[in-house]
Formats: structure tokens, C-alpha cells, sequence
């Protein structure tokens, strides 16, 4: 044996490993090649193993050629492996396609109710001019209903609130009769009482009058009443405050105008419009063909009802508003039957 | 009220259209809420004559007419249904080719066989009036082929007239207001009477036993009379106006009410006995037979206009039947009086009588106007009944009451309305309304507040006063802060410049809402829909929940306006059911809705509220998907979503407890009471939580057999939502989770386990999760398995897996101990 018959044993030898390593198609064929060609007992050390034939001389040579073909195995193995990785990736994720344009897992939509979430709107609106949510019972006394209200018992403007009574438990013997609200407004006699000027509060809440259900009437409404009382509290400020709100409820180029009203507890009184969000001002049904649309009633707060709320009216004044949440709901999401509200269909919910 | 233009412009000039007209009232406060334009959609409709009218051949509901509606038009024969018309008669004739109203066009027709060439119209096809039985019946002096709209045509103008503003409720009271809007002048009825014949003293005698609700009552006495129709113009005002003809009588009476405001009553003279009228209250027992031909038992406070011989009139409400103008009537009596408004007001109400009448007295009237109203009455009555009006009036109060004064300080319009308006333009713009004023004199009153306990403030040198001298009519003014609206009202509340609020800021509070638009968005979130649902519910509702009319906590109303909303509810279940009822008719049966509300209840003599959170699941805990089973929503999913609420906002979890399920309302073995645990251990009951009674939701024929419901105490949970919370030191060490199956009791309540494990595993221990319940071989029949996984994280040091063995040992010995459990191996 000599130097070059070794060398064309190594070269035949990495011939083989690396044809056979390139046709094994699993790593574990590559394991097996690996163990048979660079193994303990593997070819590599079979063909090394004759090496003792040769001269002193001659034996590093024979081991110079044997390293380059056992790194160009280990090289080919590596290199297949990582394909054999690729490949079998490549396959798993074949497999794994999916039709991608299949929808969604559906999760329930959910909603938030569109009085409530008006209401919240409205609370939110006057909030930042530092307007604060405060509660006010549905079962009212006759006195703060009325009475202090300055709506006295048979006076015509009673017509305005046809009333719905509690029945009071037998047995039971009370000066004031008890109703059910007829508008938020009791609230502002309570806000008074129970505070100092500078006054800013909001009470919203349910509201019932006797009324016949139509596409426009409930007997059951909501409400949300203003209340600011100060030393210098005007009328202009009122204008101001309440084309802010139109403006952020109904866009910044809402127009809007103050026309005198009647309120038995404001002095003076005024109705606020807006232009109508229906025509945008041209003349429709739901305007009256007026281009406008009546959105609440205000003024400024009788003497006679700032005195009942404890404050003097000789050196405080203030304005109150109250609007119908379901209107301001209505005129919103464009609702054309306030029935809608109580109905609660999911379908009409979930377009919200 | 109704204005037709036409009557308007008698007493003031209108160079404006009808809607810029609109317009400006609208802006002084008369709202004008439509604008009619009679006649504007007729077309070929004319006046013609009857000159036959035979019964129909075919039909013996029909007639066949015969009509002309000019000399050189040609005759038309028209098929008619109506029964009034006679040969001879004038009557409104829709042409062919014609439209009437609501654009209903009319053409030669065959009706039962026989050709119809045109329509004979009643006042309701032509929109004029209510009639619908008869044809509208002309004058016969109308002139054939004259187009309708020239015969009836006007422009009325709907005004929303204010309940304070009773002076308003009349043509002359309108007309004003477009006077102080235009700058027009105002121009009077003429209010001239002639008289002839006998005094009228010698006919009436008047005698107020109560002048405290007749303050003033002028009579008139008017003979020789010819009852029949007003004169056509009379007729087509009223008729615009929207009050039926009658007679010249009793449209003069109408006439003058619209006109002026001021409600007359006319009696029968020769009813009246020996023309003796007393007004008085009515006596026991007393009874009148009324207008309406209602026999009424009267009421002692009632005010009656009598004679010797008892009740002609309720006072200011409704005339008797026996005084009753008809056609016999040759002479009459005129009442032109003024009557308490509160009085009035009572008493329409008691007898629910409420009249165009009683209307106007309730909102009280000018005292000259007595006087004024009987001499217009008996100067229409004179011309167009032929009517002698005798001499003089009877008066019982003939003095009108001194004008009233009010004082005010011109500055407190400027600082109220917030915009500087000098003393001269406030004294021009009260003139509009005709409110003279003057300078107050030092000692004058002014009237911040008016009424029984009033607040006055005296002028002297350092208030600038000025006192308004205000007219009869306007019985609306009394206070300062009147005076102000009413200089606001005429200079036009568009010229108010409007400012943000830049007064001092209240202290910062917090809205209460606030902590509930979290709870909202949150159940929104996981797939629920808010709803809102009625307050008042019906008897039934809560007698299906044990809340039977004996109950003595239901707050009722009196006078609901059904029964089925008559009670305030003390639970959102029926009102919930009624909801899945309806979407489950819309074929929506998955509802899982949440509302937010007040029940209600009486607790010691008095009404309260609470506030409540109402939760219910029916149907399918989530959409229908295609890659997973539907589940249908349960208890546990309803718990889930209130831990899921309790651990967010209160920090807290939650607990069930067992209670007796109330008797058909709720499922006996699957209701609990919701009890909050604060990490302290304070334990707080919320509410409760379970599945609806198969019977209460066949009760509401709700088809849903699993309905689950919720109901929180919001105000409970509010009070438990912490004010600060406290993160503090992060526990950034891992974790260590310990897994524990133990084998109880089948009927052993978990919660109880679950609780025990809490309050004995440690103060290391975070987090209690079961993960699985398991019953079936090999435990015994009586026997199930549950397994928790406990987790034990801590701030300062490592957990060494000794420590949390003993911690798990002690769990499973209390548990072993309490409850019998034995560790699963």
C-alpha cells in the first residue's frame, strides 16, 4: 500500500458519502451515513485502519488527506440536514394551509343603549363646561313638582304636565301628594338645597306623564334639566353655553336661535331650535316646514323658584334648561318612532 | 288657536306673506305650529244650483241630481249620496277634470249604473270642516259658477298661544301682537250699539250672590229676533276659525268669542222666568239638564246662573238645555260676565266640560271686556238677526279696576339678560306692547316676588326705577322680572350675543355615573345588549312574582294610563321577559341583555328607590359559529360575567350562596344570592343569580326554557368600588402553582370548598381556580372529585416548594377535617 492508493480509497470514499447523503431523504438516514462513514467503527476509520502499513513517513500524509475528507462529509451532512429541516417545514405547512378567506370566530356584538348612551352624551358635553350628574328620585312630592316650581295647584299651566299620581298606602297621612315626575325639573329645587352658588349641576332621569303612546309620546320619557346659579349668571351666557352643546351634538355649523317661550318656573323664557337636521334648513315635515326644530325649553330661573331653592334671588341668578333625551336620541340617530326606545328589538340595538 | 288672515287683517294691516308673518310671531313668542292655505288645492270646484233631485233608479241610498252652475254652462247630471239637499239650494260642485284635497281628482263616473258628471261636495271633502254626512249648503245668494276658494278660500295661521297669554286667545289679542311685531296700528271692532225699543232694566234684573267668583256680570236684553244662518262671511270666518255655523244667534255669541276673547252665553229670554237672573252656588240635590242633554247632579261649589226658579247655566262652563237658544227663540238674553278662573277651571274639570269657554276664563279676563263683549253680541245679534237691542245694560260692576303698576329696575334687565340696554330703548320697546311708563316715585314698590309671602324692595335714590303702567289684558305681568321677559320678548331674543359661562367654577365633584359607564361598556363588551324597559308595569306582572295587590311595598299609581302600567316595578323580571318575548317573535331568540334602572318599593311611609342592575341570558351564550358547538348560556355564564365585573371594578370575588328560590319565579335548585369578598374578607351581599321558573316563562309565553337572571344592588356595589387602588411593589418572582383533587360528599356544595380554601391557604395564596369536576367510576355513586389549582405568589423572597407544600397540606387537612374530603391520588 502506498500513500496513493490511501488517497484514492479516501476519495472513493467521500465520493459515496456524498452521493449517499445526498439521495437520504430523513434525518435519520443521515444518521445512519454519518455513523457508517465517520462512526467508531465507521469506513473512515476501516480505511485509516491500514495506515500501519505505511511508512513513519508517510502516515501523516495519509492523515492530512483523511482530514478534508472527513470535514467535507461532516460539511454535507450539515448541509443536507438543515434542507431535509427546510423541506419537511415547507411540507408541515403545506398541509397546514387553511381557506383563509373563511370569516371570523363570531363573538356577540354588544350595545349600548341609545338613550343611555345620549344621556351620557349630553352629561358628557355640559361636563366639560363643569356641569356635574346629580340624582334625583322618580316619586316626587306634588310640592317640588309643582308648587315650588312656582306651577301653583288649578292654574292653567298645569295643562302643560298631565300628571300621574301615587297611590299613597292605606293608613298612611302626608302633607304633599305624591306623583310620578313629570319632568326632571324638581331636580333643580334639590340641587339648590343641598348646595351653595356657584351652582352647575345636570339631573337626568325617567320621567312619566298621562299621555297616549304615539310615534311621538310615551308615557314614559326621559329627561335631562340643566342648573347654574351664580352672581353674574345671565341670559347671554346661557345662549353661549347651549349653542356649544347644539354645536357639539349636532356639528359646528348647526344654526341655532332663542325664541321666547313659557315656562311657569323661568323668567324670562325661551324655546332654543336648531336648524333641522332632517332638510338642513330647506323646509320639511319634520321641521313644519319651518327649517327649524325646537331641541329644548329654558330661562332664566324665577325669583320665586331660586327663593323655594334657598337662595336670594336679590343676589344670585341663575338659568335652567331641560331637554326630552328621547328627542335629542331621535334627532341623533335619525329614530322616527320614540317607541323604538322601550321596544328593545335586538335588531334595532345592534345598529347602533 | 285657528286665525283665518282674512279676519285678522280687520284689525291690523299685513304687508308681510303668510310665512314671513309666521315667522315673526314665532320669534314674539306666538308659535305659529302649521300654516293652512284653504282653497289652495281646489281646482274646478264652483258654486251651483239643485234643480232636481230624484231618487237613483238602482239604489235607494242614492240621488240623482240635476245641476247648473251657470246661464251658459251646460246642466250636469251628478249622482249623490247625501240626504240634506233640496231643490233650489246653492252647493259646492266639483267639475270634471276638478281635485279636492289630499289630490283626489273627480271625472265623469258611472255610479250603480248611471253616469255621474261631477261631485256635490260636503265640507269634509273639501276640507273645510268635519262634515262628512252632508253636503256643504251655500246661501242662496251665492253666485253660480264662483270658484270655491273666492267663496271660502283663506289663510289660517295655527298659533300655539302660551297658557299665560289668555289675552291672546282672540283674533283682536293676536292681531295686537302683529301690531307690536310689524309696528302696524292696531284698529278696533267697532263697538257702537244701536238701541231702541224698551230699557233693558225693564227685561233683566241681575243679582250676584257671590261676586267673589263673579266679580262682574253685564247683561243685554235683545228682541224681535229672526232665528236662521249668520250672513255667509260670518259663516266661512267661523268655519276657517274651525267652529261649525249655527244659527245668527248663537254665531254671534262664537263670533264674539274668537273675535275678542270674551266667552258670552246667550238664554232663551222667554226661559229665563220674570228675566230674573241670580248667580249663585248650587244647592244640595240641585240638578240641570245641559247643552248636552247630560242630566248633572251639581255640587254645592259649583256657580250656577239661576233664575227664581233654579239652575239655567254651570257658570262659565256649559249652558242648560231649557234656556237653550233654538228656532222658537224671538228674544234673548246675553251674559257677558266674568267668573273666577280657578272656580272654572274646577268645575270644567269636575263635570269634564272643558270648553273654548271655560278655557278663557281659566285664564282669567279683562274687566272691560264684559261690558265691551255684550255690546258687540247684541250690536251682531241686532244686524244679523234683525234684533231690537234695548236700551242700556245691567252692570254690577260698571268701574273698571285701577291699572296696575309695576316697578322696575332698568338695570336688571341688562344683568340678567347680560347685554347693556339703555332706559330709553327699555321704556320704546314696552311701548310696543302698549306699556307706558314713568319714573318711580322714591317709596314705590317693586315686586321681585308677587303672591302671598312677596318679596318688595323699595325704590329710593340709589335705585334708578322706572314703574310700568300695564294695560287690562295683560293679566300676565306682575313682577320685575315679567317686565324684563317682556323687553327681551320685543327687542327679539336673535339679538342676544351669546357667551360661554366665565363665572366662578363650582368645586369638583364626581359624577356618580361614571363608576356605571365602566359596569356598561364592560357587558358590552362580552357580547350583552343594554336595554331600557318600562318603570310602570302591570298588577299581573307582579302578582306572577308574589307580589300579589295585598302587597303592601307596591308602590300603585291612581290613575294609570293602563292597567298593565300601573305599578312601579320592583324587579326588572317582567319587563325582561316581555323583551325576550318580543325579539323571540322577531326570531332573535338569543338575548342577553343587561339594563341599568330603579325599582321601587315603600320602606317606612315612604317611596324609595333602588338602583338595580338586571341581567338576562336566554338562547346561545354566543353567535352560532362553524367551528364550535353552540352552548346555551347558563348560570355559570352569567356568574362569569358578574366575577368578571367584580374583579374590574370592586376588586372583590364573588361568592354564591344557596337560598330558597321565590315560589314560580325562580328554578328551585338553581338560584343563589351573590355575595362580594373584599380581599379583608368583608363580605357584602350584591344581589342574586339563577335560572328563571319554567312556569313564570310559560306565564309570558316566552318559548326560551333556560332564561337566566341577574339582579345586582347598584347602590351596594357602588359603595364597594374602592376609591384608590393600591398597585404597590410588583411581584416580579415567579409564581407557584399547586394542583389538588380532592373526593368529597356528591352534594357537597364546591362554593364551600372553594371558601375554605381562601380563608386557609395562606396569605401567600393569589388565585383559587377549579378546574374540574368529576363524578363516575372509580368513585362511589355518592362520591365526585374536584380539582383545584391553587397559586401561591409572594413580594419578597423565592417560594422554596417546602413552604408551599405545608401551605397545600393544611388546605387539604381543613378540608379533609370540615368537610370530609380526601386527597385524590
Amino acid at each position: 500500500m502506498d500513500v496513493a492508493s490511501f488517497s484514492a480509497q479516501l476519495d472513493e470514499l467521500r465520493a459515496r458519502a456524498v452521493s449517499a447523503i445526498d439521495g437520504a431523504d430523513s434525518p435519520e438516514a443521515l444518521d445512519a451515513i454519518e455513523s457508517g462513514m465517520l462512526g467508531r467503527k465507521g469506513e473512515l476509520r476501516g480505511v485509516l485502519g491500514g495506515i500501519g502499513a505505511l511508512s513513519a513517513e508517510d502516515r501523516p500524509k495519509v492523515g492530512a488527506l483523511a482530514n478534508p475528507v472527513r470535514g467535507s462529509i461532516e460539511a454535507a451532512l450539515a448541509d443536507r440536514r438543515v434542507s431535509l429541516e427546510a423541506e419537511a417545514l415547507d411540507a408541515r405547512l403545506r398541509t397546514g394551509a387553511q381557506d383563509v378567506t373563511l370569516p371570523g370566530r363570531r363573538r356577540a356584538r354588544g350595545s349600548l343603549h341609545p338613550l343611555v348612551e345620549t344621556e351620557r352624551e349630553i352629561a358628557r358635553i355640559f361636563g366639560r363646561f363643569g356641569f356635574v350628574v346629580v340624582d334625583s328620585p322618580e316619586v316626587e312630592s306634588d310640592e317640588l313638582n309643582f308648587g315650588a316650581l312656582n306651577i301653583p295647584a288649578d292654574h292653567p299651566a298645569c295643562d302643560l304636565w298631565d300628571t300621574i299620581y301615587v297611590e299613597e298606602p292605606a293608613g298612611t297621612e302626608r302633607d304633599d301628594r305624591l306623583l310620578l315626575r313629570t319632568h326632571t325639573s324638581p331636580g333643580q329645587i334639590r340641587a339648590m338645597r343641598d348646595r351653595r352658588p356657584p351652582i352647575r349641576v345636570l339631573t337626568p332621569g325617567r320621567c312619566y306623564r298621562y299621555e297616549a303612546v304615539d310615534a311621538s309620546h310615551s308615557f314614559e320619557f326621559f329627561q335631562i334639566e340643566g342648573l347654574m346659579v351664580d352672581e353674574g349668571t345671565t341670559m347671554a351666557h346661557l345662549r353661549g353655553l347651549l349653542d356649544a352643546f347644539a354645536h357639539a351634538m349636532f356639528g359646528a355649523d348647526r344654526a341655532t336661535r332663542f325664541r321666547p317661550g313659557y315656562y311657569p318656573f323661568t323668567e324670562p323664557s325661551v324655546a332654543f331650535d336648531i336648524g333641522c337636521v332632517v332638510c338642513e334648513g330647506e323646509g320639511c315635515p319634520a321641521c313644519k316646514r319651518t327649517g327649524w326644530m325646537t331641541i329644548l325649553g329654558a330661562g332664566m330661573v324665577h325669583p320665586v323658584v331660586l327663593r323655594n331653592g334657598g337662595i336670594d334671588p336679590e343676589h344670585y341668578q341663575g338659568f335652567a334648561f331641560g331637554m326630552g333625551t328621547d328627542r335629542i336620541a331621535m334627532l341623533r340617530y335619525a329614530i322616527t318612532d320614540i317607541r323604538a326606545f322601550l321596544a328593545n328589538d335586538m335588531r334595532f340595538l345592534e345598529r347602533l | 288657536m285657528r286665525v283665518p288672515l282674512s279676519w285678522l287683517r280687520e284689525f291690523v294691516d299685513i304687508e308681510l306673506t303668510p310665512e314671513q308673518l309666521a315667522e315673526r310671531l314665532t320669534l314674539l313668542g306666538m308659535e305659529v305650529s302649521a300654516i293652512e292655505h284653504i282653497g289652495a288645492d281646489w281646482q274646478r270646484i264652483v258654486v251651483g244650483e239643485l234643480l232636481e233631485v230624484l231618487p237613483h233608479p238602482n239604489s235607494r241610498k242614492l240621488s240623482l241630481t240635476r245641476v247648473r252652475t251657470g246661464a251658459s254652462e251646460p246642466e250636469l247630471s251628478i249622482v249623490c249620496g247625501a240626504t240634506n239637499i233640496e231643490v233650489g239650494q246653492r252647493i259646492p260642485v266639483a267639475l270634471p277634470g276638478s281635485v279636492l284635497p289630499g289630490d283626489r281628482h273627480i271625472d265623469i263616473t258611472t255610479i250603480a249604473g248611471t253616469q255621474s258628471q261631477g261631485m256635490l261636495c260636503s265640507g269634509d271633502e273639501l276640507g273645510l270642516t268635519s262634515d262628512a254626512d252632508g253636503i256643504l249648503i251655500l246661501p242662496a245668494d251665492a253666485q253660480l259658477g264662483v270658484d270655491m276658494a273666492d267663496m271660502a278660500g283663506d289663510v289660517v295661521l295655527d298659533i300655539d298661544v302660551k297658557p299665560n297669554r289668555g289675552d291672546a286667545l282672540s283674533i283682536l289679542g293676536l292681531a295686537r301682537e302683529v301690531a307690536a311685531a310689524t309696528g302696524a296700528t292696531l284698529r278696533w271692532p267697532d263697538l257702537s250699539v244701536v238701541e231702541a225699543g224698551d230699557a233693558t232694566s225693564d227685561h233683566l234684573r241681575v243679582d250676584v250672590e257671590d261676586p267673589d267668583l263673579c266679580p262682574v256680570f253685564v247683561g243685554r236684553y235683545v228682541d224681535a229676533i229672526t232665528l236662521g244662518p249668520s250672513p255667509w262671511d260670518v259663516q266661512r270666518r267661523l268655519i276657517a276659525a274651525g267652529v261649525r255655523p249655527i244659527s245668527n244667534v248663537v254665531d254671534a255669541s262664537n263670533y264674539v268669542l274668537l273675535e275678542l276673547g270674551k266667552p258670552i252665553h246667550t238664554f232663551d229670554a222667554d226661559a229665563v222666568r220674570e228675566g230674573h237672573i241670580i248667580v249663585r252656588r248650587a244647592r244640595d240635590g240641585e240638578r240641570l239638564e245641559t247643552l248636552d242633554h247630560v242630566g248633572r247632579e251639581l255640587t254645592t261649589d259649583t256657580l250656577l246662573i239661576s233664575d227664581a226658579a233654579g239652575p239655567l247655566a254651570i257658570a262659565g262652563v256649559m249652558g242648560g238645555a231649557a234656556s237653550e237658544v233654538g228656532d222658537a227663540t224671538t228674544s234673548v238674553i246675553i251674559e257677558s260676565a266674568i267668573f273666577d278662573p280657578v272656580s272654572v277651571r274646577r268645575t270644567a274639570f269636575r263635570y269634564a266640560l272643558r270648553s273654548e269657554a271655560s278655557l278663557r276664563f281659566e285664564k282669567g279676563q279683562e274687566h272691560r271686556m264684559a261690558r265691551l263683549g255684550a255690546d258687540r253680541t247684541a250690536a251682531l245679534i241686532g244686524a244679523w238677526a234683525g234684533g231690537r237691542v234695548a236700551v242700556g245694560v245691567v252692570d254690577t260692576a260698571p268701574d273698571a279696576p285701577q291699572a296696575v303698576r309695576i316697578a322696575f329696575r332698568p338695570a336688571r334687565t341688562s344683568q340678567l339678560l347680560g347685554q347693556t340696554l339703555g332706559i330709553d330703548e327699555q321704556r320704546a320697546l314696552l311701548e310696543r306692547v302698549q306699556i307706558r311708563t314713568e319714573r318711580a316715585r322714591a317709596g314705590e314698590m317693586i315686586t321681585v316676588i308677587a303672591g302671598d309671602d312677596p318679596l318688595r324692595v323699595a325704590v329710593n335714590e340709589l335705585v334708578d326705577a322706572l314703574v310700568a303702567i300695564v294695560p287690562g289684558h295683560r293679566r300676565d305681568l306682575s313682577i320685575e322680572s315679567d317686565l324684563i321677559e317682556e323687553i327681551a320678548r320685543v327687542r327679539g331674543y336673535e339679538t342676544l350675543p351669546g357667551r360661554l359661562p366665565d363665572t366662578a367654577m363650582p368645586p369638583y365633584l364626581a359624577d356618580p355615573q361614571r363608576p356605571l359607564d365602566e359596569l356598561r361598556a364592560q357587558l358590552a363588551g362580552a357580547g350583552l345588549n343594554e336595554i331600557v324597559s318600562h318603570g310602570l308595569i302591570g298588577p299581573e306582572d307582579h302578582a306572577r312574582l308574589g307580589l300579589g295587590p295585598d302587597d303592601e311595598q307596591t308602590v300603585r299609581t291612581t290613575n294609570p294610563v293602563t292597567v298593565d302600567h300601573s305599578e312601579l316595578r320592583r324587579s326588572m323580571i317582567p319587563e325582561h321577559l316581555r323583551v325576550l318575548l318580543e325579539n323571540e317573535r322577531q326570531r332573535t331568540p338569543d338575548v342577553r341583555a343587561f339594563e341599568i334602572g330603579a325599582l321601587h318599593a315603600w320602606h317606612d311611609g315612604e317611596p324609595a328607590e333602588r338602583l338595580v342592575l338586571g341581567l338576562m341570558l336566554a338562547g346561545r351564550e354566543n353567535p352560532l359559529t362553524y367551528d364550535r358547538v353552540a352552548t346555551p348560556a347558563d348560570m355559570a355564564t352569567a356568574k362569569g360575567l358578574l366575577e368578571q365585573l367584580a374583579a374590574r371594578q370592586l376588586r372583590c370575588r364573588l361568592e354564591y350562596e344557596p337560598v330558597s328560590a321565590r315560589d314560580g319565579v325562580e328554578h328551585p335548585g338553581r338560584i343563589a344570592a351573590v355575595v362580594a369578598v373584599a380581599p379583608e374578607g368583608e363580605r357584602t351581599s350584591l344581589g342574586r343569580v339563577g335560572e328563571l321558573h319554567p312556569i313564570l316563562l310559560r306565564h309570558y309565553q316566552v318559548r326560551a326554557e333556560h332564561v337566566v337572571f341577574a339582579e345586582i344592588d347598584l347602590d351596594a356595589y357602588r359603595r364597594l368600588i374602592p376609591g384608590r387602588v393600591r398597585v404597590g411593589r410588583l411581584e416580579h418572582l415567579p409564581g407557584v402553582e399547586r394542583d389538588i383533587a380532592v373526593v368529597v360528599a356528591a352534594d357537597q356544595p364546591v362554593g364551600e370548598l372553594e371558601a375554605l380554601i381562601h380563608a386557609h391557604g395562606g396569605s401567600h395564596l393569589r388565585a383559587v381556580t377549579l378546574f374540574d369536576e368529576y363524578r363516575g367510576s372509580p368513585l362511589g355513586d355518592d362520591e365526585k372529585s374536584v380539582a383545584f389549582r391553587l397559586r401561591y405568589e409572594t413580594l419578597d423572597h423565592d417560594l422554596d416548594d417546602g413552604m408551599v407544600e405545608l401551605m397545600v397540606e393544611r388546605v387539604v387537612a381543613v378540608l379533609s377535617e370540615r368537610l370530609g374530603a380526601r386527597l385524590r391520588a
